[in-house]
C-alpha cells in the first residue's frame, strides 16, 4: 500500500517536471511578434481588424516585445530546433533577413508561388531571396529624408531651395550658421550610431562588402568620406551628443534640433510634437561629394516571415495575402494613421500620397518621399550588416578624438571584422 | 530491509538529482562540447581547439577582458576597503543612530540591477541633473559628455557599482564584527591602543575569512558583470558599440552579442564562456593562496616535508 503511494507519488512528480505538452494543433489562432507600439504593431492590429472581419474564424494575436527581444526569442526557439513557442509570423529587420534564412535552413515558409513579387519594391525583394527562392512578405520601406524645422532655418536664411539636394559638407555649414544664428543645433547625433553611416553608404550604392560576400572596408571610398563626415560632425559642434532613442527624439520634440535625418517611419515620432504643427519640411537626404552618390538612401524597413512549422501557417499566408498583398485601401489608412510608407507598387499612389499635410507646412511628402524612393541605389546587405557596424564604430571614437587615422581605422575594423565573421 | 529502505531515499531524491542533472550537470557538459564547435544558427561543425586559437586573436574579447580587467582592479578594492571602513564606524556602540545608518546604507542593494542603472543613466545624462550642478556651481563652464567619453563613462560606470555593492559588503563585514567579542577591544582599550591600531590589528586580522569570501565573490561577480554596461550603454543591444569607444563590453556582455545580436554562434560563445570559469578558478585559488596566513603556509610545507620524508 505504503509503497504505491509512494510510486504514485514519484510518478506524479516525473510527470509535472517533464510533462511535455503535444504538439502544437491549429487553434484558429495567428501569432504575431513585432516591436513598435506606435507603428508596426499598430499597423498589425490595423490588419487583424480588416481580417477579422473577412474570415471571423480566426484570432489575431499580436505580441509586442522589444525589437532586441523579438530576435533574441526566435534565435533561442529556432537554435533549439523545437517549434513550440514560435509564432505564425514575425517581423525581422531588412538587415537581419538574410542571417536568419541561411543559417535557419527550413524554418521559415517558401512563399514564392504565394504571391506576386513584382507588385512589390524590387530591393525589399531581394533581401528576402535565397536560392531562388523568396521567403518573406515585404512591408515598410525605410527611404530617407532630411526633416527640418522650416522656422529655425528661415531665421538662420535659408529657404527651401537652398536645402534641396545638397552634400553633406553643404549640411555642415548650414547647421553651423544655423547654431551661430540661433543657437539650436543641427541635429541630434551619437557618434557611436551607425545609423548616418549606413545612410551615406548606401546613397552611394555601396555596402561594407563585395558582391562575394567578403568585407570590402579597405578601398571604400565612400566609407572614408563617411568617416570624414562623422568627424567633422563632431569637430563642428552642429550635434547634440545623445545617448539613446529618447533622448534623440526627444531633441527634435523639444525644439532643440533643427533636423533630422532618418527613415521615413520617424515622421509619426515628429509627429508627436503637436505644437509644431506647420514648422517642418522635408528635402532629399544629403549626399556624398567624392563619390558617384545620390540624393536618395534608405535606413532600417522591415519585413513579415511566416515560420513554417508553425500550426496556422496556411490561415497566416492566407491572411497576408489578402491584406498585405491585397488591401489599396489597407495602405492608404496606414499611410495617414501611421506614416508608413509600404512597398507594395498597386498601393503606392492614391488619395492618401497626394494629400497635403498641414504638419508640413502643406506639403505632399509622401508623394516626393516614394519619388525618393524609387531612386534608393539596390545593395546586398548580406549577412553580417551588424558586424561590420561593431568593427567599425569601435574605432569612431579614436577617429573622432584625432588619436587615429581614418586609414588605420579602417584597416583595423577590417581586421576586427575578419576575424568575426570566420 | 536496509537496501530497500535506501533504495526509497534514492527514490525520494530522484527527482531533485534529476533536475540537477537535466539542468546543471548536462548544460555544464554540453555548453564544454559546444565550446569545441562553431554553429551559425542551426549549422553547426566540430572544430576542435580552433575557438580557443581564435579568442586570442580576436581583438573584441582582448577589449572584452581588458575591459573587465579594469573595473575588477579599481572597483573590486576601492569598493571592499569602503565596505570595511563603514561597517567599522557602524560597528561603534556609541554611535547614535546605528540602525538607521545601517539601513541606509544597505538600502541601495535592494534596488534592482535595470533601475539602478537607468538611474545613473539618466543622472549622467547630456542635460541631466549632475552635469547642471556642475554648471550651476560653475565648476565647469560647459557640460560634460558623462557616457559618450570612454573614461567618463567607465567613471560613471565604477561609481554606479559602488553605489550599488557597497553596502552589500559592508553588512557581510558588519555580522562578521559582531561576531568579535567586545571584550578583546575593551582590553585594547585598556592597554592604550589607538582606534586604528585596534582596526589594523585585531578587526581586521579576525575579519579575514570574511574578506576572503567578499573577495572571491565580488571577483566572480565583476567577471559576470553584464546588466550595468548592457543598460548604461547607448541604446543597449541595438547600438553598434557597448558603450562610447566600447567601453562597457565585458565579458559578459560578448557572449550575448555573439548569441543574438550578431550571427549567432553559441559554440564560440561557449568558448568565451569556459575561459571565465577558468579565470574565475584561476583567481580563486590565487586568493585562497594568498589569504593564508605565513604561519598555516609554513605549517603546510611543513607537512608536506614531513610527508616527503
Amino acid at each position: 500500500m505504503k509503497k504505491s503511494i509512494v510510486c504514485l507519488l514519484v510518478i506524479a512528480l516525473f510527470v509535472t517536471i517533464f510533462g511535455a505538452a503535444g504538439a502544437e494543433d491549429s487553434d484558429g489562432k495567428i501569432t504575431v511578434w513585432a516591436w513598435d507600439p506606435s507603428f508596426n504593431i499598430a499597423i498589425m492590429k490595423e490588419a487583424a481588424a480588416r481580417y477579422e472581419a473577412i474570415n471571423p474564424d480566426i484570432k489575431i494575436d499580436i505580441v509586442e516585445m522589444a525589437k532586441a527581444d523579438v530576435e533574441q526569442k526566435l534565435n533561442t526557439v529556432l537554435a533549439a530546433k523545437t517549434t513550440e513557442g514560435l509564432p505564425e509570423i514575425v517581423l525581422i529587420e531588412d538587415y537581419n533577413a538574410q542571417k536568419y534564412l541561411q543559417y535557419y535552413p527550413g524554418s521559415f515558409a517558401d512563399l514564392t508561388t504565394k504571391f506576386n513579387y513584382n507588385d512589390f519594391a524590387a530591393y525589399k525583394v531581394g533581401v528576402m531571396t535565397l536560392d531562388g527562392k523568396v521567403y518573406g512578405v515585404p512591408f515598410d520601406s525605410g527611404v530617407v529624408g532630411f526633416f527640418y524645422r522650416s522656422d529655425i532655418l528661415a531665421e538662420a536664411g535659408f529657404k527651401a531651395e537652398d536645402l534641396k539636394n545638397i552634400t553633406w559638407d553643404q549640411f555642415i555649414e548650414i547647421g553651423k550658421t544655423v547654431k551661430e544664428k540661433t543657437g539650436k543645433y543641427m541635429l541630434g547625433f551619437q557618434n557611436t550610431d551607425g545609423g548616418i553611416m549606413r545612410i551615406m553608404m548606401q546613397s552611394a550604392g555601396k555596402w561594407y562588402f563585395d558582391e562575394e560576400g567578403k568585407p570590402a572596408l579597405i578601398g571604400n571610398q565612400a566609407l572614408v568620406e563617411a568617416f570624414e563626415l562623422y568627424k567633422k560632425i563632431v569637430d563642428s559642434g552642429i550635434a547634440k551628443p545623445t545617448n539613446n532613442w529618447n533622448e534623440w527624439v526627444g531633441t527634435i520634440n523639444t525644439g532643440e534640433s533643427a533636423s533630422v535625418t532618418s527613415g521615413v517611419w520617424i515622421v509619426g515620432s515628429i509627429k508627436a510634437a503637436k505644437d509644431q504643427s506647420g514648422l517642418w519640411d522635408v528635402a532629399p537626404v544629403p549626399r556624398l561629394s567624392t563619390v558617384d552618390s545620390k540624393n536618395a538612401s534608405n535606413l532600417g524597413g522591415s519585413s513579415w516571415y511566416i515560420l513554417d512549422k508553425s500550426a496556422d501557417k496556411d490561415a497566416a499566408i492566407d491572411f497576408m495575402q489578402k491584406i498585405y498583398a491585397g488591401d489599396k485601401d489597407f495602405y492608404q489608412t496606414i499611410l495617414i494613421n501611421n506614416g508608413a510608407v509600404g512597398t507594395y507598387l498597386p498601393a503606392a499612389t492614391g488619395e492618401a500620397y497626394s494629400t497635403p499635410d498641414e504638419f508640413f507646412g502643406g506639403r505632399a511628402i509622401y508623394e516626393d518621399l516614394s519619388a525618393w524612393m524609387k531612386e534608393i541605389p539596390p545593395v546586398d546587405y548580406g549577412i553580417y550588416t551588424y558586424e561590420a557596424d561593431a568593427a567599425i564604430m569601435a574605432q569612431m571614437e579614436a577617429v573622432c578624438a584625432g588619436t587615429m587615422t581614418i586609414d588605420d581605422a579602417i584597416k583595423a575594423a577590417e581586421a576586427q571584422l575578419e576575424n568575426q565573421i570566420q | 530491509m536496509g537496501k530497500k529502505l535506501s533504495m526509497k531515499g534514492w527514490l525520494f531524491i530522484s527527482p531533485a538529482l534529476i533536475l540537477l542533472a537535466v539542468f546543471l550537470v548536462y548544460p555544464i557538459i554540453y555548453s564544454f562540447y559546444l565550446s569545441f564547435t562553431s554553429t551559425k544558427g542551426i549549422i553547426s561543425s566540430f572544430v576542435g581547439f580552433k575557438n580557443y586559437i581564435r579568442l586570442v586573436k580576436d581583438p573584441m574579447f582582448l577589449l572584452a577582458l581588458k575591459n573587465t580587467g579594469i573595473i575588477l582592479l579599481i572597483q573590486v578594492p576601492i569598493m571592499l576597503i569602503s565596505a570595511l571602513i563603514l561597517a567599522n564606524i557602524l560597528n561603534d556602540r556609541k554611535l547614535a543612530g546605528r540602525g538607521i545608518f545601517r539601513t541606509a546604507i544597505f538600502l541601495p542593494s535592494v534596488t534592482s540591477l535595470i533601475a539602478y542603472t537607468i538611474l545613473f543613466k539618466m543622472l549622467f545624462s547630456f542635460d541631466g541633473i549632475i552635469n547642471r550642478l556642475l554648471l550651476s556651481t560653475g565648476i565647469v563652464d560647459h557640460p560634460l559628455e558623462w557616457l559618450t567619453t570612454p573614461k567618463l563613462a567607465v567613471f560613471v560606470l565604477i561609481l554606479a557599482m559602488l553605489w550599488r555593492w557597497t553596502g552589500y559588503n559592508t553588512v557581510f563585514y558588519l555580522s562578521a564584527m559582531q561576531n568579535i567579542s567586545y571584550e578583546i577591544y575593551e582590553a585594547a582599550e585598556i592597554d592604550g591602543a589607538s582606534k586604528t591600531q585596534t582596526f589594523l590589528r585585531i578587526t581586521l586580522p579576525l575579519l579575514k575569512p570574511m574578506i576572503l569570501f567578499t573577495t572571491i565573490m565580488s571577483t566572480i561577480g565583476t567577471l559576470q558583470l553584464f546588466d550595468e554596461p548592457m543598460n548604461l550603454s547607448q541604446g543597449g543591444v541595438t547600438a553598434a558599440t557597448m558603450g562610447p569607444g566600447n567601453c562597457f563590453l565585458t565579458l559578459s556582455v560578448y557572449i550575448y552579442n555573439l548569441c543574438f545580436k550578431y550571427v549567432p554562434n553559441f559554440g564560440y560563445a561557449a568558448t568565451v564562456s569556459y575561459v571565465i570559469v577558468f579565470i574565475i578558478a584561476g583567481l580563486t585559488v590565487l586568493q585562497f593562496w594568498a589569504g593564508q596566513s605565513n604561519e598555516e603556509k609554513d605549517a603546510k610545507k611543513r607537512l608536506e616535508k614531513e610527508g616527503k620524508a
